[in-house]
């Protein structure tokens, strides 16, 4: 999972339209898989950290948590239904999404697509 | 000159006691098809079905757009009112459009809140249609989502409209008809998602009137995608379970906007569905 965040990370840092997208969001994230925990902070829409967890400490403004399984079936070119999207997680029972939802939905087409950068290159712009 | 077979016109009708101006598209010849758009978005939602020959030849497509969409203004005050549709509105303003353009039971085709409204014409209205294509449309669904996150100040309702619904677009859909249907939402007016959600996700009276829609008088079909997260295949089975004599089909690589995400997909289901818009004695 670390190795796809930061090819991720990659992708998000070299993506110009996401940067724009997200150049007012300056927010950490936890990102929850399995139980395994990854705070990213982003800074003016780029991911600068990923710290991994258990940490009590750090302060996260929302969660997606989701298991290991559903994300790769998320990265998927053309995932089943339900898989398609973050919501579509939480619909079928495999994602929760906690914390300030708001801030989420102000930013939500950013961060859907950050979350897809893991998708083959081709599907990068597809799901927003 | 290569203009699309389409044309748009304005009429003037009243709902409520107010004058409300319609901007409607029409094509075709032959058996009328009134076209209802989806919340937060407009008549362009349906272009790929008026433009479509093989259809057009058979049926006549109108598609219009309800006031405060579109081309459609607001009503003359609005500045200062709260957009919230209601079914009584709705109806009624469905009814004096298809009567503005002088239509003899035409089938009705909504899609989403379109499609919800189609069955409570059905359900109420019955005889004024011959036929009621219901797409990605149940009996009810409670928001999940707080509403109001779509009219706020310090954010722009379109664009997070249009991130939120995004969820209910297949990923089989072509990425340039994707990114169309997002546009009508990202578009839309201040408020007026918030307005039609009030409608979709507040008003279960249609639960109770389901029993009523005779679907052995007036056909009744529902499509519904399998990529729907708002309006799921199981939500349309059981509102078509709970209308007597309603089918149902399931589009499996389609989402909530199916004539617009993915209109090559769609077609044929659409296709089906008219057919299905004669009753018994009419085939």
């Amino acid at each position: 999972m670390r190795a796809t965040l930061d090819r991720m990370q990659s992708r998000l840092n070299a993506t110009p339209y996401l940067l724009r997208l997200g150049r007012l969001f300056s927010e950490t994230v936890l990102l929850e898989v399995g139980g395994a925990e990854y705070y990213l902070t982003f800074r003016d829409g780029r991911l600068e950290q990923i710290a991994e967890g258990p940490s009590r400490k750090t302060p996260w403004r929302f969660a997606l948590r989701t298991d290991g399984e559903a994300l790769a079936q998320f990265w998927q070119p053309q995932p089943k239904p339900g898989f398609h999207d973050i919501f579509g997680l939480v619909k079928i029972g495999r994602g929760r999404i906690d914390g300030d939802i708001l801030c989420l939905v102000k930013n939500l087409r950013f961060f859907k697509d950050f979350m897809a950068l893991a998708r083959p290159v081709a599907q990068m712009e597809k799901l927003a | 000159m290569s203009f699309e077979p389409i044309t748009g016109r304005y009429l003037t009708v009243t709902v409520q006691g107010r004058r409300q101006r319609i901007y409607v598209e029409m094509a075709g010849t032959g058996t009328p098809v009134l076209c209802l758009h989806t919340a937060g978005a407009d008549t362009r939602q349906w272009r790929h079905i008026l433009n479509d020959a093989g259809l057009t030849k058979d049926y006549r497509f109108y598609a219009f757009d309800m006031p405060w969409h579109g081309k459609s203004l607001p009503p003359e005050g609005f500045q200062t009112e709260e957009y919230l549709l209601t079914t009584e509105d709705y109806i009624e303003t469905v009814l004096a459009v298809s009567r503005a353009l002088g239509l003899d039971r035409p089938i009705l085709a909504g899609c989403s809140m379109g499609g919800r409204i189609a069955l409570q014409l059905a359900a109420l209205h019955g005889d004024a249609f011959s036929g009621f294509t219901a797409i990605e449309a149940s009996d009810f669904q409670p928001a999940w989502y707080d509403i109001d996150w779509f009219h706020r100040p310090d954010a722009h309702g379109g664009e997070m409209g249009a991130a939120l619904v995004s969820a209910n677009i297949s990923p089989h859909a072509p990425d340039a008809e994707r990114w169309n249907t997002l546009w009508m939402f990202m578009q839309s007016g201040p408020g007026v998602f918030r307005g039609d959600l009030s409608f979709y996700t507040r008003d279960d009276s249609l639960i109770g009137r389901l029993a009523q829609i005779d679907a052995t008088r007036t056909p009744v079909h529902l499509l519904v995608g399998a990529y729907d997260l708002t309006c799921t295949p199981e939500d349309a089975r059981r509102t078509a379970a709970a209308i007597p004599g309603a089918t149902c089909t399931v589009m499996d690589e389609l989402g909530h906007f199916p004539m617009s995400e993915h209109p090559n997909a769609f077609r044929p289901f659409f296709a089906d569905a008219l057919a299905r818009m004669k009753v018994p004695a009419d085939v």
